[in-house]
């Protein structure tokens, strides 16, 4: 399968035919393939200028937040309940940092700076007290702050609108003239804008992750998911090493936040960062395989993608088709979605146990183990 | 430099126009309705989408020059259980790049409408709700600050609503209140677009007419029970409680709990909460004689004209007497097919200018037209009570224009 | 004074409905180490064949003596369904995974939950759906200050002797010793003659048996049932259940108590509209400066 990093390089040297020296090139470089597929989709499949082009960014987005979510539960082991939150305080700082409703109106790109900025801080405030918990205790503590985020939200109308939520978020570039037409105004009549620029995001955060993952840092976090004390008797500082993965997880949550907030042009109300968000997330990337990011990205692509992508398609097609003429919820599609999503979570983790594209040293570690 | 902004527009609608699905196809035209299809709302968009399709089967799929068909689209998702931001925009956008849609009929909630607006808005694609009541979405000046501009980016409208809005439901049902010789008031919500917009109304408005208010409170919607908060109420003795929600966003538990903890006064409600299954959620016994709903518009039962005949036609097709919002429904798609049918082309400017240029309406709900907000001239609401487990029809609350807030 | 009563009488009862679904996360963690959160979805089901009987047998009604007995067997019943449900899912589920990775049965258990709240919305259809108030709604206290009803009493009627019956059968009990020794150390307890996967199999059906008891005083007591009722139970519960120390049983009900008592007082006091955040601010607060809950015990590093 997928590996995480470029392994059998000796493979493709010398007089290999054509057609596996592109199947190596497509394993070891997959992020490269992914982003250049991606790239040009738009300009290939025409369905992606329209409703399904939105949906697909929001599917980046979500790639995004998993990501961040991923260097908590994946890298350092720390089982984190409450993404949603730190989701919801990017969406909301960089929305007070730009509607008209305030006084800043910043640009997109120091507003989102600044939000993801406010969201890491918080993410070290959160963490700080917290990080002595083990397990399932910080689990509960970052759903109970997922809790808090959320009614503190509903219920400080005057700064975030309530159930209201803050909009309109101006699109990115508005004001911003480029022969003639108002990118903003592009931003918001085209999503292919959208999707560009969430594309972009995810690429620079994936490059930055798989940096991260070998660098000192990744090592340490590994190092304290492994093994806290013995990471610790080997001069890493533990406290250290797991609220920076508390930190970044949560900037990277921010960010993801910004986008969804612009790419929605509102920040939805506080519902919209709840803890079913947070779960789905967090399925996402144990689905895929911890720690490992074209896993989270699967992972993400097949939860979500069912949910916001291929479940109001197959409601529509029903209709159209007329299969179901009386209505009922046994033959809709969205009766069944439900059981559909929890069944393939079930049978995924049933065969899969280590996530569908397991990094390699999850899997060398389970096949050590249980020979 | 002005060419340069229209060719940048024609530019940008080349561009939509290139990508969208399929080519248009000049002799078909399409509805689309974005409601709540999942989850706990279901059943009143049920019954609005009963409504809605009875329109289009009368209109035997054609409307002027033009095929007509209709899909009904989701704005819930599953895992949410109810409608989503991102649901409601994804509809929204997918209405909005395909040419064959020249109307939207929805949202079930204001709070969603507040996401497809001013997407929609960017296409000039006529937005017809059958039961959006939050006042902020059309009326300048009675909603958040910048409302209700900030749904229009392009400055022009095109959003109507067939139902009065709740700057008259609000008032007027304190002012019933005051009638029936009500002293003290607590006041609920649910802390939703809806709820808490028509509860803050009501709230206002009894201070206004000397009603004293003893609290207002938020609930949470998914909270399961409400004992202690009724033990609070019950030491605050009131009148009446009002609470600003839907069936949805637990009616029918606040009544039950009301009832458990003791408490004698009175139960009022808005029209988000004017279905059976209200009742039955909150058991009718619990409402029996203490209950009263108010809603924009005569119920079914008391609907003359056109309107006697649809629910004389539904209860033929369903084998049981509309709801309330059924005829809403069925109003906002008549609406929608006089536009067409009027405008003669596919154009959706044209179209959504025909619409709020309606003036003089005979719809099943009566003679009513549009103003320049696009809100319904409509001014009846109607109180009803429970009695023998149904809503009761009580009295005509006629708003003359002084309630109006200015 | 006479207020605060109440509310304090309104948050040990819904407390005590707390304890005893929180008591059925905590001893299917204590055993196997899982965060079932299919438990609170599972009491949903219950809740749903609660419904379907009483209204088959139209116990609605009856009289004193009929109702109090079809309570009992209701509880029987609903305990039996929700513990072999409960059996069942263990054995197709989370048995295969004993060995994978500790995350894995989480996402299986969030799996089952989405699987029974889609049971749930065919069974009971998507809107609320109102239980029938089998219990008279009179006031046991004489005169017109605490309100105390039958159904309070019955929850504490019916979640007093469960508890003390499931701390008695794990303490003093062959299978309890067993079930300690299992939480303990699996293996262990394997080597030394347990049949491991049969104690947890019979800490699934406890577990069960205890969440299909609460799902028919849930009924009884809240009198409204719908198929998304279960996220909420399992929220509180499980927030019960650490609080208290995850694992332990006492802890369990403690916690389940605190839940009870911080939600009716905050919303006496504070409003209703910040409950939610208060119960969550408090439980952050204690863990910072309890990590292991209120009645756990520390776990010892391994070296």
């Amino acid at each position: 399968m997928l590996n995480d990093r470029p392994s059998g390089m000796h493979d493709v040297t010398g007089a290999v035919p054509l057609r596996e020296r592109l199947v190596a090139f497509v394993r070891e470089r997959w992020e490269l393939v992914a982003l250049v597929v991606c790239a040009v989709a738009p300009l290939v499949v025409p369905a992606l200028g329209g409703a399904l082009g939105g949906q697909v960014t929001t599917l980046f987005i979500y790639c995004i937040l998993a990501l961040g979510l991923n260097v908590m539960v994946g890298y350092t082991g720390l089982v984190h309940l409450g993404i949603a939150a730190f989701f919801g305080i990017g969406a909301y700082v960089f929305a007070i940092l730009t509607v008209p409703m305030y006084p800043f109106q910043m640009r997109f790109v120091t507003a989102a700076a600044v939000s993801v900025l406010a969201t890491a801080a918080i993410g070290l405030a959160l963490g700080a007290p917290t990080l002595r918990l083990r397990g399932d205790y910080l689990a509960i503590v970052t759903l109970g702050f997922g809790e808090v985020v959320k009614v503190t939200l509903r219920n400080l109308e005057q700064i975030t609108g309530g159930m209201k939520g803050l909009n309109p978020v101006p699109p990115p570039g508005k004001g911003v003239v480029i022969g003639g037409t108002d990118l903003g105004l592009a931003f918001a009549i085209d999503p292919r804008w959208f999707y560009y620029l969430a594309l972009a995001a995810l690429a620079v955060v994936v490059v930055a992750m798989r940096r991260l993952e070998q660098s000192r840092l990744g090592r340490a976090w590994v190092a304290v998911r492994e093994d806290e004390l013995a990471a610790s008797a080997m001069g890493i500082s533990a406290t250290r090493v797991k609220l920076s993965a508390f930190a970044m997880s949560s900037a990277v949550a921010g960010l993801a936040g910004c986008l969804y907030a612009a790419s929605l042009s509102t920040t939805a109300d506080p519902n919209a960062y709840d803890f079913n968000r947070s779960i789905m997330v967090l399925c996402a990337v144990i689905l895929g395989g911890l720690g490992s990011i074209p896993g989270t990205l699967l992972g993400v692509a097949l939860l979500v993608g069912f949910d916001t992508v291929l479940a109001p398609w197959a409601d529509a097609a029903i209709q159209q088709w007329n299969i179901n003429p009386s209505g009922s919820s046994l033959l809709s599609f969205s009766g069944w979605r439900l059981a559909i999503f929890g069944l393939a979570l079930v049978l995924v983790m049933r065969y899969r146990p280590e996530g569908l594209v397991p990094s390699r040293r999850m899997a060398a570690e389970l096949h050590k183990e249980h020979p | 430099m002005v060419g340069w902004k229209y060719t940048s527009w024609a530019l940008a609608a080349c561009l939509l126009g290139a990508v969208g699905c399929r080519p248009a196809d000049p002799t078909l035209v399409k509805i689309v309705s974005s409601l709540p299809r999942t989850g706990s709302a279901k059943q009143q968009s049920d019954t609005l989408v009963r409504g809605i399709r009875m329109a289009i089967e009368e209109a035997e799929g054609r409307v002027g020059p033009f095929r007509l068909e209709y899909l009904d689209l989701d704005d819930s998702t599953a895992a949410a259980g109810q409608w989503t931001s991102e649901a409601e925009a994804a509809n929204a956008r997918r209405a909005l790049q395909d040419p064959d849609v020249v109307a939207y009929i929805g949202t079930f909630n204001s709070g969603a409408a507040k996401v497809s607006m001013p997407i929609l808005n960017l296409g000039d694609l006529l937005m017809v709700s059958p039961a959006n009541t939050a006042v902020g979405l059309t009326k300048p000046g009675l909603g958040a600050p910048g409302e209700p501009g900030v749904y229009r980016p392009t400055g022009r409208l095109n959003y109507v609503r067939v139902v009065p809005a709740d700057d008259l439901q609000g008032p007027l049902s304190a002012d019933w209140a005051k009638n029936r010789g009500i002293k003290r008031v607590s006041i609920l919500d649910d802390n939703e677009v809806y709820g808490k917009g028509i509860a803050d109304l009501f709230d206002e408005r009894c201070r206004e007419i000397g009603i004293e208010v003893l609290g207002h409170d938020s609930i949470d919607a998914k909270a399961q029970e409400f004992k202690s908060l009724m033990a609070s109420i019950k030491a605050a003795n009131p009148d009446l409680v009002y609470f600003g929600g839907t069936t949805q966003s637990k009616g029918g538990q606040l009544a039950k709990d009301m009832v458990s903890a003791g408490i004698t006064a009175l139960f009022m409600v808005p029209d988000g909460c004017r279905e059976q299954v209200f009742i039955d959620s909150a058991g009718a016994a619990n409402l029996e004689g203490r209950c009263f709903v108010t809603f924009g518009g005569l119920p079914p039962e008391k609907l003359t004209g056109k309107g006697s005949e649809f629910v004389e036609r539904y209860r033929r097709k369903y084998g049981e007497l509309p709801e309330a919002y059924a005829v809403y429904g069925y109003e906002a798609a008549c609406v929608a097919l006089r536009a067409i049918r009027e405008a003669g082309t596919k154009d959706r400017r044209a179209i959504t200018d025909k619409a709020l240029a309606i003036r003089d309406f005979d719809g099943a709900l009566g003679r009513w037209g549009f103003d320049s907000n696009g809100d319904t001239s409509m001014r009846t609401l109607t109180v009803s009570g429970v009695k023998d487990g149904a809503f009761r029809f009580e009295e005509i609350l006629d708003a003359g224009d002084e309630v109006v807030a200015p | 004074m006479q207020f605060f009563l109440q509310q304090c009488l309104i948050g040990i009862t819904n407390g005590a409905l707390v304890a005893l679904v929180a008591l059925g996360y905590t001893m299917v963690y204590g055993i196997i180490r899982l965060i079932n959160f299919a438990h609170g979805d599972l009491i949903m089901l219950g809740a749903c064949l609660a419904l379907t009987l009483v209204s088959a047998f139209g116990l609605a009604g009856g009289g004193m003596v009929t109702t109090w007995c079809g309570v009992v067997l209701l509880v029987l019943l609903c305990g039996l369904f929700c513990g072999g449900l409960n059996v069942a899912v263990d054995r197709i589920v989370y048995r295969p995974l004993r060995n994978a990775p500790k995350l894995a049965p989480l996402v299986s258990a969030i799996g089952v939950s989405f699987i029974f709240m889609n049971i749930g919305l065919f069974w009971l259809g998507p809107a609320d759906r109102s239980f029938p108030e089998l219990l008279p709604a009179a006031n046991l206290l004489a005169g017109d200050g605490l309100q105390f009803t039958a159904k309070d009493l019955l929850v504490l009627v019916v979640v007093i002797p469960l508890m003390v019956a499931l701390s008695l059968l794990v303490k003093s009990t062959r299978l309890g010793k067993a079930m300690r020794a299992v939480s303990q150390d699996p293996t262990a307890a394997a080597l030394v003659g347990i049949d491991v996967d049969r104690v947890i199999a019979f800490t699934f059906f406890v577990g069960g048996f205890l969440g299909g008891a609460a799902s028919v005083i849930y009924g009884l007591y809240i009198n409204t049932i719908s198929f998304q009722m279960g996220f909420q139970n399992g929220l509180y519960a499980f927030t019960a259940a650490v609080l208290g120390g995850i694992g332990s049983i006492p802890g369990a009900v403690v916690g389940g108590l605190v839940i009870g008592l911080v939600r009716s007082l905050s919303s006496a006091y504070v409003g209703e509209r910040w409950t939610g955040a208060i119960v969550f601010v408090i439980l952050i607060v204690i863990l910072v400066f309890r990590p292991e809950g209120l009645l756990g015990r520390g776990t010892k590093e391994k070296v």
